[in-house]
């Protein structure tokens, strides 16, 4: 059958007109004018808005922790050190550290030698030092113990410059540290530590290099 | 012996509140890639020992660096990397709340310590700033200078402005501000003053190194208010690292 452009036209037309009047008797009745409307109130949504919160997840990037070890006060011999540290992991192979130590001198060889003679005074023996160190961890690793057991490890060296206070004086002092860490637990550490603290001293007369090294041991956590 | 009984009480504490935190729940997350590949540490070298599946959750417990401490679902804990959390997602289907790194322009709190000289003496300075704006930051700052006749503690508090902040490995800095000095004596002679106030201009440098790492140089110039006839000048440079959060 021929379908010609002009009937398709008249069908459309027609079509679209019954759709009209369809939609014409759907519409809502209309209302009188003389009936009182309602009126218009604003409907409140009883809907509770939802808490949207994202959960955190918590970073341990700090160690806190405590040191005890011995430090020999060149010419005042090995004396027992105390200190407290802390640690920001910035990379896994970056941190930066901060410490604080203080110890005492014994006597030096000259005192030995002429108990007369009094090189320092007593508060003059306190060795107190601060720190502010830079760390690199060289040698990430694992510690087997048996079969069954893994500890994480991690051999590192430090670098830092700080105060160390001697015979009453600050003296501006650099350090290099090479230690070891292994995590009993993912959150406790335990340490080995050697730091030798270098400075100018001239408490003998004459202006000297002295080194003063350290061997702690220290626990930290994580947190 | 108390300070050892000191020391261990201090210890105690600090394992039970650590103890106590690692008890905390973590967040669940679901993994959409084919797998998820657990380390037995936080690092890249640390070896695979376990492979979660598409669909199975995770329980995310805290991080570490670039890591993430998970628990998988039979129980076993390991560390994963955090580009491969990212691509988790949540048990509602959004995306992992891994938080990106403090972007490196618009970083508010800033923790930094360096070495320097001061008055030609040896310096160490740490400092802490706090920035209103991408370029405005007030800059608190304590060093201690180590002379050979006297040592000084010094502290300033200033506004700094970063020229182009936008630059992320060199940015030019300006600055201006106030501080205290006190002077210690170490040898004769004996310092006229026990301190001062002081003033300075800055003139510095940043730049971002990785993650949360920059590096900082600044040179000040600073005028000492002294009760002497002469005002005094010093003239001070430092380089220092610092962490952003």
């Amino acid at each position: 059958m021929e379908i010609r452009p002009g009937s398709v036209l008249l069908a459309a037309l027609l079509l679209s007109g019954c759709g009209w009047f369809h939609r014409g008797d759907q519409g809502p009745a209309p209302v009188p004018v003389d009936e009182p409307q309602p009126d218009p109130t604003i409907i409140e949504p009883q809907v509770t808005r939802r808490e949207v919160k994202t959960p955190h997840i918590k970073a341990k990037d700090f160690e806190l922790g405590a040191y005890v070890g011995a430090l020999s006060i060149q010419d005042f011999g090995v004396n027992p050190l105390y200190g407290l540290s802390i640690a920001y992991h910035v990379t896994e192979d970056f941190f930066l550290q901060a410490d604080v130590a203080r110890s005492k001198a014994g006597q030096s060889s000259l005192e030995q030698v002429f108990p007369d003679i009094s090189v320092l005074s007593n508060s003059g023996r306190r060795f107190t030092y601060y720190d502010l160190d830079v760390g690199y961890n060289i040698l990430p690793g694992e510690i087997f113990l048996g079969r069954g057991r893994a500890f994480n490890s991690a051999l590192y060296v430090t670098v830092g410059v700080g105060d160390v206070k001697f015979a009453n004086i600050d003296n501006f002092a650099l350090n290099f540290g090479v230690g070891g860490r292994i995590l009993i637990t993912d959150w406790l550490s335990a340490h080995l530590d050697v730091r030798d603290h270098v400075f100018d001293s001239d408490l003998f007369g004459v202006s000297k290099n002295v080194h003063n090294i350290e061997t702690t041991l220290g626990l930290s956590v994580y947190y | 012996m108390p300070r050892l009984l000191a020391l261990v009480l201090v210890l105690q504490a600090l394992l039970l509140g650590a103890g106590a935190h690692a008890a905390g729940a973590g967040v669940e997350l679901v993994v959409t890639e084919p797998y998820l590949e657990m380390h037995t540490g936080p690092g890249r070298g640390y070896p695979v020992f376990y492979v979660i599946g598409r669909g199975e959750t995770v329980v995310v417990l805290y991080s570490r660096t670039d890591w993430y401490r998970v628990r998988a679902p039979r129980g076993q804990e390991g560390w994963v990397r955090r580009e491969d959390l990212r691509r988790t997602e949540t048990a509602d289907g959004g995306p992992a709340p891994i938080v990106p790194y403090p972007d490196f322009t618009s970083h508010r709190w800033e923790l930094g310590a360096g070495y320097g000289i001061y008055n030609r003496e040896n310096l160490v300075t740490v400092y802490t700033d706090f920035g209103f704006t991408n370029s405005l930051d007030i800059e608190l700052v304590l060093q201690q200078a180590f002379g050979t006749i006297d040592s000084r503690l010094i502290g300033t508090i200033g506004i700094r402005n970063t020229v182009l902040p936008e630059w992320r490995w060199f940015s030019p800095t300006i600055g201006i501000g106030t501080g205290y000095q006190r002077i210690s004596s170490i040898a004769p002679p004996a310092p006229l003053e026990a301190g001062n106030q002081l003033a300075y201009a800055s003139l510095g440098a940043r730049g971002f190194i990785t993650r949360r790492f920059m590096w900082r140089f600044d040179w000040r110039t600073y005028v000492v208010f002294n009760n002497v006839n002469k005002t005094e000048e010093l003239e001070e440079w430092k380089f220092g690292l610092a962490v952003f959060f």
